[in-house]
Parts: structure tokens; sequence; C-alpha cells
């Protein structure tokens, strides 16, 4: 028996790594069609993407990833398919970017204050993610379609309150909420040589790592949530609120996508402005699936895209379009799903001859 | 085998994303840069804001610049683009970037680069950074720094002028205070010569995240909205999305107005006669004047405006048949400005 | 090819099938089968659930390939590869669910897929008229589909094979949807079609029935041919004896357990969809401590909506439902989950089961809250709990880490029966407890209810099987359109008997059920629906 469930773990990592090697296959396919020398391309990436800098950069950037994977992830255990973390991580920096400014918070003592902003930020992702749960059970509406409109209202709500006279302050052309003061930041982590620091709350991504491999695999709320995933109808029967358990998901997922801008807020920007990054949730959808919803797969994987978009920022100065990087992140997760399903096939194959060996040795049992 | 579609579903989608993403940016990368030999003294580096080569105005205007860098001064030129979802620190990188592999100067074009060029500029007390678009206050960086609400002010008076209807329109880009500069002056150059015309305003992304930018289809549909409430006049501040500005209102035979580069000449043959001027922000002008100033050693920091007085803004008289009946009203209007006789609001 | 061709000679073969050997990884599938069939015969195939007849089926129209083995048509071998060019050659099957769509007429189903053959008008209509007429089948080709009763379903389909030109219909389990007097209907058909000439292989495991309409039978057993036999000179017993090559195990509870005192006490209770029609109207019952309470009926006369509404998952109009002492009717399905009611589903692949998912993770599936008594799930327990059920239960598997989805059929349900006796219920919903079970686990689980109730266990048994209904039973009630409509002594009621009951008990209307049967009705059976999960397995 461990031996079947230790092949399993293998077949993820072997579906990992094929669809990675047929990744790189393409991508230097396409280099070559279009002709571009294709191991200096790569060389170039990996010399430009080992320095300091760029090493910060890419950690840093995988910490936002990571969270909007992790968020995406917890819908998709459900088959929910919350594709409005970027609204939903938007709106909550925003909120808790005012918040953070606002007089009342910078009274705060230190720590007290980027808890608030923290859990403003929390609040905010999982009230805008739990309408489309609510929607959902009460209205019969598809996740998909209302969380991509919660996400142009939520681009509305911002533009609306992001105006001098509501929360924003103009500064030249930028209009910006007030800076987070000093004792509502979060130190980065000094990284040699770099003239960035690591962001503080990597901390903060890791447990929610942590709580969200835990809480999956080793609670009853994650069973029941896995459950209601695998088969709602047996859900149902073995006792799961399904109703309950889709708002629930929703709001936990929008919890984590409201964490999805804090790292950048408290360690970075300090102020939520008109050129905060958008399109993160979208890039969570990319790395939860790569990462097939598992804590350490999607932790790599976000290193992964993170690395890669870091690094095709040396392409264009060396006259190779970096759009190539993004057709290497479309065909790695491509590629993985598919190689995955494979594989799975070929894991069931096992299994069950495994299973037919069993039955061949237990004498006279028929097959029912 | 319900796992394996919904999978399958997700990984279409997201996919589709990417790649949507991609080719968007792709729209303006055919690499331009470093033609020609002889001897180049200069290597000049430009950082776009999103949206890049392409969008027909802005950005376009600031490759328009680069290009005659290029061809009058003989200098190196490399421009780079931003990606979608970038954070301060990327566009940090991307100066740095420039700096470190020799460029000097760097540009960069669009308020945004606001942070990173004062942090990067620090960095690199020895290379010249000029930045479109903001202020800031460096002793190595030059802002460069337009009066869009004056150039506004003429193509809005133009625009009453040209009036039958006495509504014109206005189609934004995003809804951010530098746009609302040239609606402001837009409104009140059209008020100043017809205090009774009706200016009907809609921007085409109400968010600010770049979309209101890209986005001709809204475009057109803003401006035949406009069109059918009686304007006849419709001028936009809105990127690539005016292209559908334009169209509509050709398609109507209505007036269109251009903005940032001459629209009259980059617009469709047939769409040509509509285009009755366009508020010429000479960002091409600002870019090769920043770097003649360096390259010829006379570059001093600080902020320069470029306005009507010095034609860093103006408005384009190339449809000559269109303009030239109120040519002689907008030229009054203009040194008026420049006299300081006539102040231009800068916000709605 | 049209089935209006004459025969070259009645009784020559018409499909031969030699050494036909499929592998599945896992299941015993075929192997060595051999099979003869006589043209202008009615061939039945017997076997018990899981002996590799539907699998052999399946290879002689087409839809698998045999990894061995001649397939020979009329004398010709042929290669099946797909059900298309298994009605090239004539062959034709009429599966267990109907695959009809609802919303369209006889004559619209019949042409879909075959509007080649007389395209879709006057000449297709005159076409199925002569088909209808030279079978007797008796078909009204612009009535809807979503109208007509189960039985006049079933010679939709056979119209539906015969109408693309099939000689030879292969039938599966026919008569498993079929109340007993629409049985013997559609044993008129069928000997009307052997008399015109035609080929049936019938698929049973009902061995009165192949006793009663086949010619020649052939037993299979563990995946493999045994034995053909004469009907003449065999019976039922013998069948059964070859089929599970020993004693059949024989439903029946010794002596007497039932108590005073009430464990399920139900008043009254009405569902009703959400149309507002009552599925289940007005059911009123008691089940005591060690009692079995059995309930017949067609399929889909409200036994799933009144489990449904007793477990909690579908809201009922009105009505108490009291366990013990406590009135349970508003309490949510966890809740009397954990108050001790146990739930066999009827559909174990839908409800009862994550099939992508471990043995152990099963185990734990409806008993959430004894594996997580604070929120936090004690994988270690729901382990050594699932390998007593497996050493118990006799559930054949490598190991308690394996996805459910690669067991066969009767050990999942093995494991379902193991998991929802675990624990100590107090009552136990069981819903077709040993459908598509080996004749072993069937023995076993019935072992278990009667230990079970010997505890105290009250039982509310609801199964298509009317053996086990009577045997298992200490109280019979029958469920008709949502009512109970009889009760039966299961010691002196015979199978028939309890299948008129199941009718709606109107004697002077044999044809009674076609009414009722509307599928698009709560009120009848779910033509299409019903019956999932039998046999499905033994591939």
């Amino acid at each position: 028996m461990r031996r079947v469930a230790s092949s399993g773990l293998a077949l993820s990592v072997t579906a990992a790594f094929i669809a990675l090697v047929f990744a790189a296959l393409v991508t230097v396919g396409v280099l070559i069609v279009t002709g571009y020398p294709p191991v200096q391309t790569i060389e170039q990436m990996v010399t430009y993407g080992s320095e300091p800098d760029s090493v910060v950069n890419t950690i840093n950037r995988a910490t936002t990833f990571f969270l909007s994977a992790i968020a995406v992830a917890i819908g998709f255990q459900m088959k929910l398919f919350n594709i409005g973390v970027d609204g939903q991580y938007r709106l909550a920096a925003f909120l808790a970017a005012a918040a953070g400014g606002s007089a009342f918070v910078a009274g705060l003592p230190p720590g007290l204050q980027q808890l608030v902003i923290i859990v403003v930020a929390m609040l905010v992702g999982g009230v805008w993610a739990g309408i489309a749960g609510v929607l959902k059970v009460t209205r019969g509406v598809s996740e998909v379609i209302s969380t991509i409109m919660l996400n142009f209202i939520g681009g509305g709500v911002i533009s609306y309150l992001l105006s001098p006279g509501r929360l924003a302050i103009r500064e030249g052309n930028n209009l910006t909420t007030r800076p987070i003061g000093p004792d509502g930041q979060v130190p980065g982590i000094p990284f040699p040589d770099a003239n960035f620091a690591v962001y503080g709350l990597i901390v903060l991504a890791i447990v929610v790592g942590f709580l969200y491999h835990a809480g999956v695999r080793r609670t009853r709320f994650g069973f029941d949530l896995r459950a209601t995933g695998l088969s709602a109808p047996a859900a149902l029967a073995s006792g799961v609120d399904v109703r309950r358990m889709t708002v629930a998901a929703m709001l936990l997922s929008g919890l984590v996508a409201g964490l999805v801008g804090i790292p950048q807020l408290l360690g970075d920007a300090h102020r939520f402005a008109l050129d905060f990054p958008v399109g993160i949730g979208f890039t969570g959808i990319a790395i939860a699936l790569l990462g097939r919803n598992n804590a350490l797969g999607i932790a790599l994987s976000a290193l992964l895209f993170a690395f890669l978009t870091e690094s095709a920022q040396i392409l264009d100065l060396n006259e190779i379009p970096k759009e190539i990087v993004t057709i290497t992140q479309a065909v790695v997760v491509l590629s993985v799903v598919v190689v995955y399903e494979v594989v799975h096939r070929f894991g069931v194959r096992i299994q069950r001859q495994a299973v037919g060996r069993q039955l061949a040795t237990a004498e006279g049992g028929a097959a029912a | 085998m319900r796992r394996n579609r919904f999978v399958t579903m997700a990984a279409a989608v997201c996919t589709a994303a990417l790649v949507t993403a991609g080719a968007a940016a792709c729209g303006g990368s055919e690499s331009g840069s470093s033609g020609g030999g002889g001897e180049k003294t200069l290597k000049v580096g430009l950082a776009y804001d999103i949206g890049g080569r392409g969008d027909k105005s802005f950005n376009d205007s600031a490759y328009a610049g680069l290009q005659r860098v290029e061809k009058e001064l003989n200098l190196e030129i490399k421009d780079l683009e931003a990606k979608d979802g970038e954070t301060n620190a990327d566009k940090v990188q991307r100066l740095d970037l420039l700096a470190k592999s020799g460029y000097n100067p760097i540009i960069a074009v669009g308020f945004v680069y606001t942070e990173a060029v004062t942090e990067v500029s620090k960095r690199h007390p020895d290379v010249k950074f000029g930045i479109v678009d903001s202020l800031v206050e460096s002793p190595n960086v030059s802002s460069l720094l337009f009066a869009e609400h004056e150039a506004s002010y003429l193509v809005g008076a133009a625009a009453a002028l040209k009036s039958k209807t006495d509504t014109i329109g206005f189609v934004g880009g995003d809804h951010v205070p530098l746009i609302e500069k040239f609606e402001a002056g837009y409104m009140a150059g059209a008020k100043k010569v017809n205090p009774d015309i009706e200016v009907k305003v809609k921007y085409a992304n109400e968010g600010s995240d770049g979309k209101g930018f890209k986005d001709p289809t809204s475009g057109k549909t803003i401006a035949q909205g406009q069109i059918d409430e009686g304007a006849d006049v419709i001028y936009h501040a809105s990127g690539l999305t005016g292209v559908g500005v334009i169209e509509a209102a050709a398609a109507k035979k209505k007036w269109a107005i251009g903005v940032d580069s001459d629209q009259y000449l980059t617009a469709p043959a047939d769409q040509k006669p509509y285009v009755l001027t366009s508020a010429l922000k000479r960002v091409d002008t600002a870019v090769f004047d920043f770097v003649k100033s360096v390259s010829d050693g006379t570059v001093k920091g600080g902020p320069t405006t470029f306005d009507l007085k010095n034609d860093g803004v103006g408005y384009s008289t190339a449809n000559k048949e269109a303009i030239k009946d109120v040519q002689a009203r907008l030229d009054e209007l203009k040194k008026q400005i420049i006299d300081g006789e006539i102040k231009v609001p800068d916000k709605p | 090819m049209t089935s209006g061709e004459r025969p070259v000679s009645p009784g020559e073969t018409a499909v031969e099938l030699r050494g036909i050997t499929k592998r599945f990884p896992g299941v015993v599938a075929n192997h060595d089968v051999d099979l003869t069939v006589r043209r202008g015969t009615v061939h039945a195939v017997v076997g018990e659930n899981g002996a590799g007849k539907s699998t052999l089926m399946k290879i002689l129209y087409g839809m698998q390939a045999p990894d061995e083995g001649m397939i020979a048509i009329d004398g010709e071998t042929v290669r099946l590869g797909s059900p298309a060019e298994a009605i090239a050659h004539g062959i034709g099957m009429v599966h267990q669910h109907f695959m009809l769509a609802g919303n369209l007429t006889v004559l619209e189903n019949v042409v879909l897929g075959a509007e080649k053959a007389h395209g879709i008008g006057a000449a297709a209509r005159r076409r199925i008229m002569e088909i209808s007429d030279a079978y007797g089948l008796d078909v009204q080709p612009d009535r809807l589909v979503a109208e007509q009763g189960v039985g006049q379903l079933q010679r939709v389909e056979i119209l539906k094979v015969l109408y693309r030109g099939a000689r030879t219909l292969i039938l599966d389990e026919p008569t498993a949807v079929l109340v007993p007097q629409e049985v013997d209907k559609l044993f008129g058909n069928l000997r009307e079609l052997k008399r015109e000439g035609l080929t049936v292989i019938f698929i049973s495991h009902k061995l009165d029935e192949v006793l009663s309409v086949a010619d020649e039978i052939t037993v299979m057993r563990q995946g493999t041919t045994v034995a053909s036999v004469d009907p003449a000179g065999t019976s039922a017993r013998e069948l059964a004896t070859l089929m599970v090559g020993g004693e059949l195990p024989v439903p029946e509870l010794r002596e007497s357990t039932v108590t005073d005192t009430p464990v399920l006490d139900v008043r009254g209770l009405t569902v009703r969809t959400d149309e507002g029609r009552a599925v289940v109207s007005d059911v009123t019952f008691t089940i005591h401590e060690g009692e079995i309470l059995g309930i017949a009926g067609v399929e889909g006369n409200g036994q799933a909506e009144l489990i449904e509404a007793l477990m909690g998952v579908r809201q009922p109009e009105s009505g108490g439902i009291r366990l013990g002492e406590r009135d349970i009717a508003s309490w949510p399905t966890k809740r009397r989950r954990e108050a001790g009611i146990g739930y066999i589903p009827e559909d174990r692949h839908r409800q009862g089961l994550l099939l992508e998912s471990p043995l152990w993770e099963n185990r734990i599936l409806g008993h959430q809250g004894e594996f997580a008594p604070r929120g936090v799930l004690r994988l270690g327990r729901a382990r050594a709990d699932t390998r007593r059920i497996v050493d118990s239960y006799d559930v054949r598997t490598p190991g308690i880490g394996v996805d459910v989805d690669a067991l066969s059929g009767g050990n999942q349900q093995k494991l379902i029966v193991g998991r929802e006796m675990s624990g100590t219920p107090r009552v136990l919903i069981a819903a077709h407890p040993t459908r598509g079970v080996d004749v072993g686990a069937q023995a076993a689980i019935w072992e278990h209810l009667r230990a079970a109730r010997a505890d105290g266990l009250a039982v509310l048994l609801i199964s298509a099987d009317l053996d086990e209904l009577i045997g298992m039973s200490d109280t019979l009630r029958v469920i008709y359109r949502g009512e109970l409509v009889a009760e039966l002594d299961p010691a002196s009621v015979t199978p028939e008997d309890l299948g008129s009951a199941m009718t709606g008990a109107r004697p002077e209307a044999p044809e009674a059920p076609d009414s009722p049967d509307r599928p698009d009705r709560p009120d009848g059976p779910e033509a299409a629906g019903g019956d999932a999960g039998e046999d499905t397995k033994d591939a």
C-alpha cells in the first residue's frame, strides 16, 4: 500500500517534470523558428535572473503570486472558479491602504497598525468574494460570471474612491491614498548585495501556505471542502451543507485574496496609487493549476513564474521579445494539465493492476 | 471525469488570458532601435508605461522623438516596455538595467515612473534622467511637463466654433487627473467662444488600470452615443481608444479632434477629412530637446514646462480646409494665453 | 441492410464467439469465452452480476475490442471496431438504460442519427409502422417519449435498433426496469421477433424469466462461459448452481427480533417537487428496534425522495420524523447522521463514495464527526478502522491507500456497508444494499444486517430484488406513486403477488403501469435513471 501511495507522489513529480521539459522544448523551438539563439537567450536569462536584485524581486513577486494562487486553489478544491482574485486583492489593498493612511490607524501603536491593515484587507477580500458565494447559493449565479463582474465593480469602486476629497490625495499626475507611516510598515529582510529587501511579510505567505495545507488535509472543514469538490451529491449525503461550504469557500478564498497586495503595500509601496500592480489574480489561476492545488507545488510554481517574468526583463535589452516568456508560461500550464491527466490515468492503471493481483491471489474471488 | 473537464476549462481560460496578455504586449515590440552606423557617443534609453509603442498618441509620440534623436543626433537608442501587473520594483529594475548597461540619458515616459526615477536617479548620479508628465526633484532629473490644458483649450474653442448643433463631445481614457486636465481645458475653451455650448463628457474607463487607453471598440460606442445626442465635434484624450472615436465620427461625417500627435497624419485616408485638428502634446519635441541638451552639455535638472509659449503644445493645422475659417480666432486665443490674459484651468 | 431480408435458413449460426479474452487491469472481465447463437432463436446469457456478461456484449456490439479471440457473424469473421460497424453487420443493442430524448417524439427519436436510411418524413413513418406492425411493437410515432411508460420506451428502443437494420438484437437486462405484466408483453415481442427470423441475445440473471423465454442458455461465471444448457432439461436451481458454482445464498430472517421500542417514527411525510407535485405523500410508518421494514415499489415511485427526506437532504413539505424520543424533522443531515442514522445510498458512485479518494478517506465520508471530533481529522484512526472494515467485510483491495475507483463495484459496496454499520447506528437506511454485489458478498451483507438487527438495529430496506425484500423484511410495505398503499406479510407473500401490488394493485388493467410510469412525472419511475449501477462494474 505504501508503495502505491508513494508512487502517486512520484507520478505527480514526474508529470510536472515532463511538462517543464516539454515547455522548455517548445520555447527553444519558438526561439529557433523566430531566429533567436536559444542557448544564449536562456543563458542571459539565467545570468540576469541570478543577480541579487533579480533574486530579491523574484522572491517578492513569488510571494504575491503564491498568495494569489492559494486563494484560487481554495476555490479549486471545491471546483469553484474564483477568477475574481484580481478585483478582490486590489479592492482589499486599496481599502487597507486607505485605512492604514488614516489618522486613526496612524495613532495606534506599531504592530497593531499592521494588524489592522491586514485584517481590513482580509475582510474586504472576503466580503467581495463572499458576495459571489452568496449569489451562487441563493440565486444560482455562476461564480465565474459574478466574480468577473465584481472585478469590474471593484475597479469602479476604486476609481470612485481614489479621487481627491474621498480617499485619495493628488500627487502630480498620480492619485494615491495617504501613505502608511513608518510605524505601520513592515521592514524588509535585507539580502546581500541587493538594492531591494525581501518583503517582511513573506513570513505571512509561508504561514498561509502551512495553514492551507493543514486545513485542507487535516481538518474536517478541509475534508468537507474536498469532498464537495470531488462529488457534491456524496458530500451532501454525508452531511455536508454544500451551500454553506460554497459560501465558506468563497469567503476563505477572498480572505487570502485580500492578502495578495499586502506584502507589497506594507513592504514597499506604503500606499495605494494608480500604479498599484494589476493582473496578479489571473497569474494566480495559472500557478494554482501548475501547482496542482498543492501548497508546495504552488510555492515552486510561483517561484518559477516569478523567475521567468523577472529574467525576461533582460531580453528586450538584447532585442529578444520578452513575450517569449509568456509563451513558456502558457505552455507550462497547458502541458502540465495534459501530462498530469495522462500520468493520472497511468496511475489508475497501476492501482487497478494492484487490485487485480490482489484478486488473483484471493482464491476464487468473483469479480463482481 | 467531471474533474477533468473542470481542470481543462480552467487551463483553457487561463492560457487564453496569458496569451491575450502576451499578444497585447506584442503589439509594438518589433525592435526598431540601434540602426545606422557611425560614431555613437551617447546611448539613449527610454522606458514606456504600459501600452508602449503603437498607441498612436502618447507613447508613439515619445518614440517619434527618439527616432529623431537617432536620425538627427546619430545616437544609439533603446526602448523598453512595461508589462501588465508590474510593481514599482520592476520599473526600478528596468531603469537600473538601462543605467547599468551604459545608457545615458534615460527617459521615463509617464508619471508612473515617478518613484522609480526618484530612486534610480539617486543610485546613478552621473546619469541624466528625463521624466515625462511628472515632477521629480533631483539634480540629475529633468521633468518634462506639459500644459495639455492649454492645447485642449484651443481645440475646445475650435470645436465650439465649428459646431452647428451647439453640442460637442469629449471622450477620455481612464478617469485620472491627467486626462481631467484635457477635459478642463477643452471645456473652458468651448465655453469661452460659445457660453451656451453643451459638452458631453464620457470616460472610456472609470477605473484607473489603463484599460481606457486601449479600447477602440468602446471609443467607437461612446462617440456614436454622443453623436446620437447631437454632438457634431468630438475630442478624445484616450490613446488607442481614440482610433474608435475618429472612426465613429468619420462614419457619421462629424468632426473628430485628435490628441498628442497629429492624428490627421495617422488616420486612414477615408477618415482624414473629418479630423478637424489635434491637440498636440509634443512629447517628441520634449524628448528630442532633452536628449539634445544632454548631448551638447547644456542640460539642467528641474522642471521644464512645455506650453503654448514654447510650442511644446499646440493645435494642428494639417487639415487646412477644415481649420482655416477658425484659425484666426484660435491664434488670437493662443496669443491671449501666452500673454497671460487668459488663465486656462487644469481641473474640471 | 434491412430486417426485411429473410434469413437464408433458420437454425444456422448467426453469431459465433470463440476464445474471447478481454483483460482489464484489476478486474476479471472475459477469458476464453465461447458462444454460439443460432439464427431465429432467443439465446439467453445468464450469470451473476459481475460474471462478465456486459463486457461480452460490449465486445459483440463493438464498444470494446477483445484482446484475443474471434467473432464471426453469419459464418464470416469480422472485426467490430465501433457500434456503427456492429450495426452494419446487423447487430443492434438495446441498453438497460434507455437512450432516448424525452422532448422528442418517438418518430424523431427513431430517425435521429439514422436519417440516411429513410429520411425523416413520410418514408420513415411508413417504415416505422411496418416494423411496429410486423413485430407487434405497438408504437405511436407521434407521441412524445417523455409521455410514455417504461414498457413502451423499451419497445421504442427495440424499434430503433430494428430500424437501423439489426437482425441480431442484444437486450441487456431488459426486465430489470419492468414489472411482471410488462415482462410478459416483452416476451411476446421477443417471440414475434424470433418468428420473423431475427435473433435475440438476452442477458439476465433472473432465472425464471430466462427459462420461460429462451431457446438456449449459456451460463457465465467469473468471466468465462461455463455451460450451455437446454432450458427444457434444466431447472432454476440447477442454473443457479451453475451460475455461482455452488449453492445460492437465500435471504432469510430466522427468529423475529422485533421489539416494542420505536426507533424511527415517520408521520404524514409529504415531499413535493419544486413544481409542487407530491412525490411522497402522507407516508406514515414506524420501525422498531430490531426490525427490518422493507419497502417495495417500481423504481421512481418516491423511494428516492422518501430516503432523501429521511436523511435531511431534501426538505419535506410536511410531516414528522422522530428518532427515538427526538423530533429530527428540522435537523440537518449532519446532525441526523451523528445521531445514529446510517445510510447506504441508492447510487453509490454519486452519493456514497469519493471515487478519486483512497479507501480511508471514504471511511471518513459521512462520519466526519466521528473522526474529527474537534475539527481536526484523526487520520490514524480512520486508517485503522478502514483496515478493520477491509478485514471483516472482505473488501478485496491491495491496501487502504488505493483510490476507491480502482475497486470493483461489489467491493465498493462492501466498503459502504461496512462503513455505515460502523459505530453502532440506531437506524440504517439501506437502498439496494446488495445491488451489483457478488454472491459471497451478498450473503455476507445479509448476515451483517441480521446480526445488527439482532443487536437492535432498525433498518429501512429498499430494494428492487423482490426475493431480498421478502426474505429480509420483518414488515413489508408497498410504495406506489409516493404513497404507502399496501402492507404484506413477508412470510406468505410471493414475488408475483408483490409484483402486482407494486403496479398499484389494479388487476383489471394489466397495462396500468404504462400510464403511471411516465418518466417526466415525479410519481412515475425514472425510466432512464432507474437501476443505475447494476452490472456496470463487471467490465
